[in-house]
Order: C-alpha cells, then structure tokens, then sequence
C-alpha cells in the first residue's frame, strides 16, 4: 500500500510542489515542520521505489545471463528461492552512498579498503552453488560488503562471517543489526582456521584470496557439503572453484566458468 | 630572418640544454619507475609515449607562436625550465590526486578520462623541455646539430644518472632533484638576460627554487593502488611493516603479520595435514608476493612435500646436485633442504630477495643451518644457464602473483625465462639421468600452463629429442602445475611413482607415458581436460595422423615462445576478439585482460593526439600570412611529413628492438632500458656533432648526399645486427655483468651514431628551404615517436622484434626516398 501511495506521489510530484509552493505563503510554522517531514518521507518512498525497480531490473539482467549461459551452467535458471533472496536484499544498503545510482548494476563495486562488493549475477550464482536450504548453516570468510551473507542469511538458518580487516568488519556488522540480519553473526579472526565452535556447516563461501584450499575448512564442512572459491582479480569477472565432499568424505573440485566458453569447436 | 631583441649571445646555453635534457630522460624513467609502483608495470608505455606527446606538442605550439617567443628568446627560454622544474613536481602530485583505479578501467568509463587526464597532466613537464630545445634550435639554427648533439648527450647521461640516484634515493627524492635540476638550469642561462628582466627573473628563480624545496613530503607520498597485494595486506589486523628497501630494479617491502597469519603453499593438497610454519610476506614494487618461511626445524617444512613442485623430489633416488632457478625468497631451497639434497645452486636475479634471507632475516630463515651446502647467484636464469654443469635436478618456479590473481596486466611484459631457447638451455644443464621441473600457477580457463607445454615440446624437438612423448610428466594441483622433462625416456619406475605421488596427493595426471582418459580429471574437476587433451594434440601432432590442431584451435595465444617473440604472459589473438566480445557483461573483456586494452587505448589516444598536433598548426598557419607558401609547396610538405614521420618511427623501433635484446643480456629489463636510451643518445648524440663539423666545412649540398649515405649504412648494420645479434647474445649472457653492459654500448654504439644523423641533416634542409618549417618538423618527429613506443609493441607481439627492426630499415629506404624537401 505504502508502495501504491508513494508512486502516486511521485508521479504528481510536479503539481504538488506547484500547490505546496502557494500553501506555504500562508501557513504557521509548526505545520511548515509537519509538512518537511511529510516531504522527507514522500523522497525518500520516491528514492525507495526507485531501487526497487532497479532491483527488478537487475534481477531480469541475471536471468538474462543465466540463459545465455545456461549451457554451460547446465540448467536454465537459478532456483528460484535464491532469485527471491536477490530481490529481497537491498543492495544499496551495501555499497558506499557516493555508489549507490550504480548498486544494481551488473559489476563489482568498489567499497573501500580495497575491497569490492561482487558483481550480482556471481552473488546469486555462488548461492545457487551452494544449494541452501532452510535450517542450514553457512559460514563465510571474508564478509566484505555483507551483501553475500545478507542474501545467504534470507535462505539458510544461520550465516557466520569472518572478516580480517577490522575497520571493515565493524561497519558491516553495525550494518546488519541496522538492517535487522540477526541470523548472522561476524568476527574479525583468521579465516583460515574457520569457527570451529559453530562447525560443521553444511556450506562455506570463500572470498578471501588463498594459495590453497585449507584443510581446516575442508574439516569443518559436513560430508555432502559444499564450498565455493571464486578465483581470479576484483573487477574481472570471476571464476569459481566449487568443493564437494562426498557421503564418504572424498573431496573433489570442480571448476565453474560464468561465461560460455568453447576451447575446441574453432569458428564462431 | 627573425628579428630578434635583447643582447644577442653568440653562444647557445649549453649547460642548460644539457641538464635540462638530462633531468627529462631522467624523470621519464622515475615516471616509469613510480607507476610501477603505485599500479602496475603495462603503465610504462604510456610514460614513454607521454614523454614523446610532450615533445610533439610543444613542436605545434613553437610553429604557431615562434615569432613572439623567439624575440624573447632569453626570458621564454628561462621560464620554461623553471615551468619544467615546478610541473614535475606539481603534475605528479595533481596526478596522484585523482582517483585513478586501473582496475575498474574495464566497467566504468571516468575511468578513461581520468587516464586521459593524467597523460595530460605528465605531457606538460616534457612539454615545457621540448619548448626550451626547439626553441635554441631555431634561435641558433647555424648550430642545430651542437644543440641536437649536446641535447642527446644530456638525455644519455641523465639515463645513467638516475640509476646511480635510485641506488641510493627513493624516487620520491629524485622528483624533487630533478625539479631542482630544472630550475638550476634557467640559472646557467640567466648570464644572458638583459638589464631590466635580470631582478624579475632572480626573483622567479629564488621563489621556484623555494617552492620545490618547501614542498611537503607529504604531498608526495607515494599512494600505491588499494588493490595491490601490498596495501591490502597491511589493512589486517595488526600486520605491519617490518623492512622496505627501494632500488633501481625495484622495491621490495617485508610485512608480518602476527594476528591472520600468511600461509602460502601454492596449490598445497587437500589430504595434508601439515601445518605451514609462521611466514613473512615480501612484496615488490607493492604486487607481486612471496613468503619467508620462518624455520626452527626441518619438521617446520614437511609442507613442502605436498606441493605439486615436490615431485621431481620424488623421481630422483640418488639426486646429489641441485639447481633452482629464480629462488625469490628461498621457498624452493627449502624444499629441497627437506628432502635431503646435499648440494643446491640457486640462481636469482634481483640481490635484494636473496640479501632477505642470507642477511636481514637470515636467523628467521635459518640460513646458517643450510649455508653450508647453498650457494646463491646473482643472475638470471638464462645467463646461468649459459655455462656447463651435470644437474640430477633443475627446477623452477612457482614465481609471483598467480596467474588468476594478475588480471592480464603482465601482458605485455617480455619474460625470457619461458622461451623455447631458455627451456632448451635449461635442459642442457641436465645430467643424462636428470630432470628439469617447472611449476606454474594455473588459470581459468587454462592459458600459461598450456603455453609452457607447447614451448616445451618444441625446445624439446630443437634439442633432438625425438619422442617427448615418453620424457614428459605433467600434473596438477587445485592452482597449480608441474611439468617434468628428461632428456631420455622415463623409467617403468618413475612412471609409477608419479601416479603414486599423485593419487596419494589428490593430484590429476596431465601427461604420462602411457596415459589414458580415464586417468584424467579426478580430483581438481575442469570443465574439459584442457591439459591432457593439448599434451595430447601436440604430442601426435609429429605422428604420422595427426589429430585437431589443439593449439590453432584454443581461443587464446599458446603457440611456443621465442627469444624473438618472448611474450609468454600474452594470450590475446584477434581471431577470438568478436567471441569475447559478445560475452555477456564484461567477461569477455576480463578474458582479454587489461594489459592489451592499455595498450590500444593509448595508441588511440597518442594517433589522435599525432594527427591533432601536426594537423593544428597547419590550420592555424593558414590564418596566419604563410598560407600562400604553404600552398605552393604542398609537394614538399607532404614529404616533410613523411620524412620526419619514417625517421622518427624507425629511431624509437630500433631503439626499443635494443632494448629487448640488452633485456635477454642484462637480464634486468631496467637496466636494459637505462643502457639502451643511454647509448643511443650519447651515441646519436655524437653522430649529430660529427654532421656538425661536417656542415662546418662542407657545401650545403653536398646534405641529401649525406642523407642518402646515413641512410644506406643504418639498413646495412640493422640487417646485419638481425643475422649475428641471436649467437652473439648467447655468448654475452654469460658474461660478468660489468663485460656485458660495456658489450651492450659497444653493440649500440655505431648504429646509434649514424642514427643521429638524418634528423639534424633534415633539419638542415629545412633550415635552408623552409625554416618556418623547423618546429612544425620537430613536433611531427616527436609525434611519430610517440606512435613509434606503442606500435612497436603491438608489433613485437606479432611479427617479433626482427621483423620490428626489418620495419625500421624499410622506413629509413622511404625517408631517404623523402629527402627532397
């Protein structure tokens, strides 16, 4: 409803400003301050609206992705509940203010610290990777931005985040409280050795650049469970290492390429 | 022909013309140097062609503006040496300023102008130079070739000059020297001002002088990229700086990082359960990272054995001699130290890694535990590999960033280590029984590992060896690979053991003797055997039914390098360009890296800048009296441009060819870079001196005839050069470096000096024809030059450095078919 109203708003915005303009000569000053806050509140529904059709519109440039390289994804779409959670989370919230006209578009960011928010359509392609499922629980190493976890947290039981630089860790963590995510829990340790008090998980995500895949991880994911490893520099495309362990416990990676790639048929 | 005011001296300044030449050279390798540092080395080429730009500008600026400059010859010379000492500094902290992240050149388009802007703003120091050169040329044009000569001598020795001060300095001080030098340059030629301009111009140079000396050295920090290994590393918590130190070649900074170890194990195996020791981090020049491993004792290292690069350890039973080539940090001494070899050479290039662990952090490292039986060289692969030695083993690698993680931004760095004659060197070290092991980071999709395979079986082939098939083992890890090559076939027995060492491993088999499909692919799952199915293809492809050429048919570049050719990280083919680029969303870009681009980008940029600047000044003299003589002369115009235009782009072409090969012989692509520009200015420089005495004596026009002459000799020797330069090079690499930089000059020293003959004998022509002309010829040269630096690149990658200097020579026929000007 508070949607319908706003976009009514937002479309006679011309002929309110107009009207408001002539009611303002004559009013006292306590409905002038009643009248801003209305004001603020209408902008801000206006702005509000306006991402959620970004994010309508991000989410068709994913599926569009998906299609294109559904012969190589082997399947023609993402799970669906993955695309609801894409569409839930307010990207936004996630990137620096001076980035936020840019936050759905289909490309990495930059978030300071050197560190960038992962482009859209990788996000739901690692959560669809992991198959999550209700009652699960996810660690992440490397929380960054927060947006993956945030998408996880909609999808599984518990999130855990660990992030190694501290400043950044604080602020997303002051985030997701602000944001209501009170299914994820974040620290700044050493991802390497995972969060043994919270293991096994039935799935881990992997940002953090690594030489090799830790055996601590490796050990803290149950048998049948699943971990993704996006490989290759911020701002490329990336590709991704998908780890599964097996019922009895035999570990295998597989290699994940978000692009339609042929090596061997020559022409195109 | 000029009416010239103030006291007319006799005398051009020469000592500022010097230094002023010598302080430029200087700062366009501190830029090189700088960029380097704060993103990453593909920058250099823009530097180079910044330098030019700045040159060719100010050619366009003098023609339009000569009258009124050259009646104030004095004070606009002056002033811009001082402009010259106050934008280095300046347009180095304006550049600095701008948010520039080279990374995100690929999805956001301000990126591109804030890379433009930078150009701009570096342009404006060579600039002022130029002005200050081209403006003495035309005032003293009865001594063209003594300025040229003493310009080019100036550069020459500001190339060794600064060498010398990064030895000792960091580049953040030398910017500050060669601001100083600027402006000490307006100094030695203040003798000349005349009576009322002498306090106002006093004033200015005090004030400048001041200005750079006050600067903060804040302002100048350097504020490397926050997406380079170094910076990111010290945001962790509690990580810190333990040691930096800067030199010509590079700057090597050692961090710790007590609270998030670092544990590198490049592509470790998931069945171990061995813990890595407590490492430091090295980082050069802020990208590129290695570890030092800190050892108590040997059980620290059992990490080692359950790399990829463990396996020749485990093929060789009675391995005695062992040779690890590019040692960085000493992880592969190490390696070997844990499996027992008695005797390890090791061969590294860059003194400060190894200082790191045989002196500063030697405790750390445990140097005085394996002293004994390591011995460490300061050269490169290639030049060691030049002398004899029976090795049971030589191995190699991992080195640097890993292939996924550099973005193709090592593009278009030549590396000499990886070619077919390099691998073909290395395998003459071997004893008959011996093994040669290389291991490299793998890619998505796979591109340096399938490179090295092709480039293998081809040094292979060229050694005699008529079977790799059965000399060759080839696994994997999760992000790493391990080649192994024998000069005869492997045993039954290393056979076995190598599907031991990889099954127990969780490692895939690549390439076996007596391989199958079912062997491949079992742990690390790729989308397609890419390794087996090449190792496959280029191996049958010498049977007598070939199968699908594997290499023509992958999207990338993986035919074998060559010393003529030495691209290796380059894997772009333009047959693949429409295929990317209709990949959805940037991923084709991404596969094409950003090396390529920058380099396409800025020849774009520099042609549109070339065209602008010789086009612009024509314009403008239309609207300025001329336009009649121009005109008339549209015939020889058009050959003033050709002739300036070949002469320049062959200069820098050779030039740059040179500067290959001194980096195969110097081994230090810096080095090879400062020696190359030292010698072919000093060398050119004297070539113009000698046109000097020359035109002192002789006729005027006796000068096609000379030019004719010039021309001819330098197509003789370039011809020449291509024939011996490959033998030659072999026999000076293994040479002491002292010898070997002293052959470099000796090599450069005649082509360079009748290289520097057509430009001033050109000049003469002009002088004597067309001297409104002169400035508008300087700028064409200079931007001729500055297509030159980009192309020849461009070209190497296809055509090699022979077929650049073949180039060259056709260039100078077409300028010596130009000379009627």
């Amino acid at each position: 409803m508070a949607i319908a109203v706003s976009i009514v708003i937002h479309r006679n915005s011309f002929l309110e400003f107009f009207s408001t303009g002539l009611y303002l000569i004559a009013m006292p000053a306590k409905h002038i301050f009643l009248l801003l806050i209305t004001q603020l509140l209408c902008v801000a529904n206006a702005v509000a609206d306006e991402y959620i059709l970004q994010r309508q519109q991000m989410i068709a440039e994913i599926e569009d992705d998906v299609e294109i390289t559904s012969k190589y994804l082997k399947k023609q779409s993402f799970d669906a509940s993955v695309m609801q959670a894409m569409q839930e989370v307010p990207r936004h919230e996630f990137v620096p203010p001076g980035r936020r006209t840019e936050a759905y578009e289909n490309r990495p960011l930059p978030i300071g610290h050197g560190q960038t928010i992962s482009q859209p359509y990788i996000v739901a392609l690692m959560t669809d990777l992991l198959a999550p499922e209700p009652g699960q629980s996810v660690l992440e190493i490397g929380t960054g931005s927060g947006y993956q976890a945030a998408v996880l947290s909609k999808l599984v039981a518990r999130v855990y985040s660990i992030e190694i630089i501290e400043p950044l860790g604080e602020v997303t963590s002051g985030l997701f409280k602000k944001l209501g995510y009170n299914n994820i829990e974040t620290r700044i340790a050493d991802g390497y050795d995972g969060w043994p008090q919270h293991a096994p998980f039935d799935s881990i995500v992997v940002t953090a650049a690594i030489s090799h895949i830790p055996p601590p991880l490796v050990k803290q994911l149950k048998k049948g469970g699943r971990m993704v490893i996006p490989v290759g520099t911020q701002f490329q495309t990336q590709y991704l290492t998908l780890v599964q362990k097996d019922m009895q416990g035999k570990v295998t990676s597989r290699q994940i390429l978000p692009v339609y790639f042929v090596p061997f048929t020559g022409g195109h | 022909m000029f009416q010239l005011a103030g006291n007319r001296s006799a005398t051009p300044p020469l000592v500022s013309i010097f230094i002023l030449s010598a302080a430029a050279l200087a700062y366009e390798v501190l830029l090189i140097r700088l960029f380097s540092i704060i993103h990453w080395h593909h920058f250099a080429f823009m530097v180079i062609s910044i330098a030019l730009l700045g040159y060719g500008a100010s050619g366009s600026f003098i023609t339009v503006f000569r009258h009124r400059m050259l009646n104030n010859f004095d004070s606009v010379f002056i002033i811009n040496t001082v402009f010259f000492g106050l934008s280095a500094i300046a347009c180095f902290i304006a550049v600095q300023q701008l948010p520039f992240n080279a990374l995100e050149i690929l999805w956001d388009s301000s990126q591109w102008q804030r890379l433009l802007l930078s150009y701009l703003l570096l342009t404006l120091p060579f600039f002022f130079v130029a002005n200050a050169i081209a403006l003495t040329l035309m005032r003293y044009h009865n001594k063209i070739s003594l300025v040229y000569g003493v310009d080019l001598i100036g550069a020459g020795i500001g190339a060794i000059l600064v060498m010398l001060l990064l030895q000792y300095f960091t580049p953040v001080t030398i910017i500050r020297v060669l601001a100083i030098s600027g402006i000490t340059a307006g100094i030695f030629a203040f003798h000349n001002l005349a009576g009322v301009n002498r306090k106002l111009f006093a004033t200015l140079l005090l004030l400048s002088m001041l200005a750079v000396y006050l600067t903060p050295h804040k302002w100048l920090d350097l504020r490397p990229s926050e997406y380079k290994g170094l910076t990111q590393t010290l945001q962790m918590k509690e990580a810190s700086l333990l040691y930096s130190h800067s030199s010509p070649v590079s700057q090597t900074d050692v961090v710790q990082s007590p609270f998030i170890p670092f544990r590198n194990a490049p592509g470790m195996s998931l069945q171990s359960e061995a813990k890595t020791p407590e490492q430091l981090a090295v980082f050069r020049d802020g990208g590129e990272m290695t570890t030092i491993d800190h050892v108590t004792d040997i059980s620290a290292l059992e990490y080692h054995d359950f790399l990829s690069s463990a396996l020749p350890y485990h093929l060789h039973d009675s391995a005695e001699k062992l040779l690890i080539l590019s040692s960085a940090t000493g992880a592969a001494i190490l390696q070997a130290d844990y499996h027992e070899l008695p005797q390890i050479d090791a061969v590294e290039p860059d003194e400060q890694l190894s200082l790191l662990i045989t002196e500063r952090f030697a405790e750390y490292f445990g140097w005085h535990r394996i002293k004994h039986k390591v011995e460490i060289h300061t050269i490169a692969p290639r030049g060691f590999a030049a002398s004899d030695n029976d090795y049971d083993l030589v191995v190699m690698g991992p080195s640097g960033a890993s292939a996924g993680g550099s973005a193709g931004v090592y593009a278009l760095s030549t590396s000499y280590d990886y070619t077919v004659e390099a691998l073909q060197s290395y395998l003459e070290l071997l004893a008959d029984d011996g093994l040669l092991s290389i291991t490299m980071w793998t890619s998505t999709p796979e591109r340096g590992n399938l490179k090295l395979f092709t480039t293998a079986v081809a040094a292979m082939n060229n050694t005699g060896i008529s079977e790799p098939q059965n000399n060759i083992a080839w696994i994997r890890s999760w992000n790493t690979a391990t080649l192994i090559l024998k000069k005869t076939a492997l045993t039954a027995e290393q056979i076995k053991r190598v599907r031991e060492f990889s099954l127990s491993r969780s490692f895939d088999l690549a390439w076996l003797p007596g391989i199958t499909p079912n062997d491949v692919n079992q742990f690390q799952l790729l989308q397609e055997p890419v390794f087996y199915l090449a190792a496959r293809s280029v191996l049958q492809q010498q049977s007598p039914v070939p199968e699908y050429n594997f290499i023509e048919q992958y999207k990338f570049d993986i035919r074998p390098t060559t010393d003529n050719r030495p691209y290796f990280n380059n894997f772009f083919m333009w047959s693949s360009f429409d295929e990317f680029l209709a990949m959805p969303g940037q991923a084709g870009i991404s596969m094409i890296g950003v090396g390529y681009p920058t380099l396409l980008f800025t020849l774009v940029q520099a042609s549109m800048a070339a065209v602008v600047l010789i086009l612009l000044p024509l314009l403008l003299l239309r609207s300025v009296k001329v336009k009649t003589e121009i005109k008339r002369e549209a015939g020889k115009r058009k050959n003033i441009v050709i002739y300036f235009m070949a002469i320049g782009l062959a200069f820098l072409f050779i030039e740059i060819a040179f500067i290959q090969k001194f980096t195969l012989i110097l081994s230090q692509p810096l080095y090879a870079v400062a020696v190359a520009l030292c010698a072919f200015l000093i060398f050119s420089g004297c070539g113009s001196l000698y046109v000097q005495r020359l035109m002192e004596t002789a006729e005027s026009s006796v000068i096609p005839d000379l030019i004719r002459r010039s021309v001819i000799l330098i197509a003789v020797i370039v011809i020449l050069y291509i024939t011996v330069l490959p033998s030659l090079s072999s026999t000076i690499m293994a040479l002491p470096e002292t010898v070997r930089i002293i052959s470099a000059f000796i090599m450069a020293a005649p082509l360079a000096f009748v290289m520097g003959m057509p430009f001033p004998l050109g000049m003469a022509v002009l002088q004597q024809n067309h001297p409104h002309l002169m400035p508008w010829a300087w700028g064409i040269n200079g931007c001729a030059s500055v297509l030159s630096a980009v192309l020849a690149v461009l070209l190497a990658m296809e055509i090699g450095f022979s077929g650049i200097m073949l180039c060259a020579v056709i260039l100078y026929l077409i300028a010596w078919r130009s000379n009627r000007m």
